[in-house]
């Protein structure tokens, strides 16, 4: 049995328009589609070029008991050129539905299909350090290197073979509004909000298809969080990327294209059986 | 590569850490150095003995297989025993030879005894037996036991086992006496028969077979025989002052056609290997050994000289396994507290990719270099402090080895060193001076060869830690108890 219900807000894009927000909601599912006051669709609606496919994605913790799932029969596509949020309350899964994303851990149950192939038969750390970058709450940057060596790292991971990294780490860094001279300072030395604009550089180092970002904005003030938010809305409208983030913000689901709710497993369970 | 700089780039940023592990490592490192080195020359030391004894085989009775059908305490008895003593079939210098004509047998030597009478001199009036007892010639010695003297010849020098244990010593002897003493009618005698007759060096003896026939020999040497009982004697003498030395074609130039001489002959072979006496024995056999006769050799008196140098091998070996131990322990703490430290950075690298293989190897080459600097300075300052430890350690035994064999030479009255002992002799005594001249040089490629594979296991069990911890550590579980 579904559960639909359907919500109109507006809210103010980056350019200043007026947005028309619709809501959709299918049992634990919220899927928003945004058009803008033009009633321009094509790039929201009619696009179905899938790249990632969560598919009844299952997920129990290897010493939990037989029913007590982290995460339950959850099923969400995501698209090239879209910017998504995976929102929901404090031990819904939404960690876990990254981990399960970036290949940091398998589904008990179900599958994720990434650009065609099961995460099952790929070579995760392949996967991770090829078709996805992961940027984190805490930026995870290591921190006895500096900026552009954290991000040549990557590379190296990846396997890059490019004549001079480092300035290319100088040029991603540039991108996500980074100066040369942070080049060379340790990432202790840099602010959360520079930290995270290395990590979202790491993150792109190698070019991925994917971008999935954990909490990205949630140690950054307001103005930062909207300016790392913007960065996110570029890889992804006009680099063609597939930008996953896991937030519980407001300010980011207004932003991102679409929004995905995950509810509580129980919550749900309670409502199947209604 | 990346792996390779990533190493290198952790191995600079935890200086501290690193110079810990440098420092356990080099002190491990210097400790198997120093035991390896006393343990590779007492191992030298024993090869060495073992080499100073050739490898020795003689012919024996097989006693036990004699007597086995006899009852020993009736007249009946020992009657039969001696019959069938009689009847072994005896063997000369030509079965000798062939005996020696084996892929078994390096070399071999004799010694060739025949009794003879005194023509100018006179026997020696002592209550004693001048017999060759357990003689294997043709009348096993039963017919010296009627005659004045026995004449002795020995092939070489490496033949005269009384010498060589110190049982007799010579006392005085002719210059070039080592020069024709193997080569015509030239004899040593016993102190008291030249006392007893007034002789003295080159002074001419006749002596006369049964037949009356008369053989002329010149003294070079005079020898004493040691009643000291320390004195390990082989000798098949139970007193040798009517005993004469001379050499071996001496003895087959009288006995040679003469049917009613009876020589006694006693052969020893120097084998390549003690694993091949039964099979050396089986040949002699086929080529017409008795079977009353077995081979014996002197293997176990070749072992019984090294029990020290085996006791500090055996120490050696216990000091290195216990500091290896302790020392693998300290470095597998060390490096799993290492890991328990790192386990932000394990996390951050598997997140962006790095696999766990790539990653234990950047942990195992942070690791081999650290242990390879410490393993080569180890290596440095054990070879220097190696030979005086183990020198110390070996200084009573190279002492008595060099007295030993000085004692040897003694024996032979000073000059037998020029006449194919040094570095040769077949000892029934001690190594040559020569073998432990090269205990200082302790700390060889073989030594650092095994320091190497010691350092490579250490790494290994240190590695196993980070090999474990990154086989178990969740990255995402590792960033969320960071975040």
């Amino acid at each position: 049995m579904t559960n639909k219900k359907n919500v109109n807000y507006v809210s103010k894009d980056e350019l200043g328009k007026n947005v028309v927000h619709k809501k959709q909601i299918v049992n634990n599912e919220k899927i928003e589609i945004k058009d803008n006051e033009k009633g321009n669709k094509e790039k929201n609606t009619s696009s179905k070029n899938i790249i990632l496919s969560i598919k009844n994605a299952s997920y129990r913790y290897s010493d939990a008991l037989k029913d007590d799932y982290a995460l339950r029969n959850v099923s969400f596509d995501f698209e090239s050129g879209k910017i998504y949020a995976i929102r929901g309350r404090s031990g819904t899964g939404k960690t876990t539905l990254l981990s399960l994303i970036s290949g940091l851990e398998k589904c008990t149950e179900g599958e994720i299909i990434f650009d065609g192939k099961s995460l099952k038969d790929m070579n995760l750390d392949k996967y991770r350090n090829s078709d996805i970058g992961i940027v984190f709450q805490s930026y995870n940057l290591l921190p006895f290197m500096t900026a552009s060596e954290n991000i040549i790292l990557s590379m190296d991971a990846n396997g890059l073979k490019i004549k001079n990294k480092k300035e290319k780490a100088i040029e991603l860094m540039e991108k996500v509004g980074l100066k040369e001279s942070y080049a060379n300072r340790k990432v202790l030395r840099l602010s959360g909000g520079e930290q995270q604009r290395v990590a979202i550089a790491r993150s792109l180092s190698y070019n991925p298809k994917m971008i999935i970002a954990d909490e990205p904005t949630g140690n950054l003030d307001k103005q930062t969080e909207t300016e790392i938010l913007d960065i996110f809305k570029k890889l992804a409208h006009e680099e063609n990327k597939c930008v996953i983030i896991v937030t519980h913000s407001g300010n980011v689901c207004d932003t991102v294209d679409v929004v995905y709710d995950l509810k509580n497993v129980k919550e749900v369970d309670e409502k199947n059986k209604i | 590569m990346f792996i390779l700089k990533n190493a290198w780039i952790s191995i600079k940023r935890n200086k501290g850490r690193n110079i810990l592990i440098g420092i356990i490592i080099l002190i491990i490192a210097c400790a198997c150095t120093i035991t390896l080195a006393i343990k590779n020359t007492a191992v030298d030391l024993i090869d060495s003995y073992k080499s100073a004894y050739d490898k020795e085989v003689t012919i024996g009775f097989d006693r036990a297989n004699m007597m086995k059908d006899f009852d020993p305490s009736g007249a009946e008895g020992r009657e039969g025993a001696r019959e069938k003593f009689d009847n072994i079939a005896s063997f000369g210098v030509s079965d000798i030879e062939s005996f020696a004509d084996s892929k078994y047998i390096e070399s071999y030597y004799y010694t060739y005894g025949v009794g003879l009478n005194g023509n100018n001199i006179e026997k020696a009036e002592i209550e004693s037996n001048n017999d060759m007892p357990n003689g294997f010639g043709h009348g096993k010695g039963n017919n010296m036991s009627s005659t004045d003297f026995t004449l002795t010849g020995y092939s070489s020098l490496d033949a005269m086992n009384e010498f060589i244990s110190g049982a007799y010593t010579m006392s005085e002897i002719a210059d070039n006496a080592w020069d024709i003493a193997f080569d015509g009618n030239y004899v040593f005698i016993n102190e008291e028969l030249a006392t007893f007759n007034s002789l003295k060096l080159n002074d001419k003896i006749k002596l006369e077979d049964v037949d009356g026939k008369t053989y002329e020999f010149e003294i070079i040497g005079i020898f004493k025989e040691n009643d000291d009982d320390s004195v390990e004697s082989m000798s098949m003498f139970s007193n040798s002052v009517n005993t004469i030395i001379t050499n071996t074609d001496a003895v087959i130039n009288i006995t040679n056609g003469n049917e009613n001489l009876k020589p006694s002959i006693y052969p020893t072979f120097i084998i390549d290997s003690y694993d091949n006496v039964d099979e050396l024995q089986k040949e002699f056999y086929e080529k017409g050994l008795d079977e009353n006769f077995i081979l014996q050799t002197n293997e176990e008196l070749a072992l019984s000289g090294v029990s020290s140098i085996k006791n500090i091998n055996s120490f050696a070996t216990t000091f290195l396994v216990i500091t290896l131990i302790i020392g693998g322990i300290v470095l597998f703490v060390i490096n799993m507290i290492n890991i328990r430290e790192r386990k932000y950075e394990i996390g951050v690298l598997r997140t962006i990719g790095i696999s766990k293989l790539k990653l234990t190897m950047q942990f195992v080459f942070e690791l081999v270099i650290v242990s390879l600097v410490a393993l080569i300075l180890g290596a440095g300052i054990g070879a220097v402090c190696s030979k005086g430890v183990s020198n110390y350690l070996l200084e009573s035994e190279i002492n008595s080895s060099n007295s030993k064999s000085e004692e040897i030479n003694k024996n032979f009255g000073g000059l037998a060193n020029r006449h194919g002992l040094e570095g040769g002799m077949h000892g029934k005594g001690m190594p040559v001076v020569e073998a432990y001249d090269s205990i200082d040089a302790v700390v060889d490629i073989t030594v650092l060869l095994e320091l190497l594979g010691i350092g490579l296991i250490l790494v290994l069990i240190s590695s196993i830690a980070s090999m474990v911890s990154i086989e178990r550590f969740s990255p995402l579980t590792i960033l969320k108890e960071r975040s």
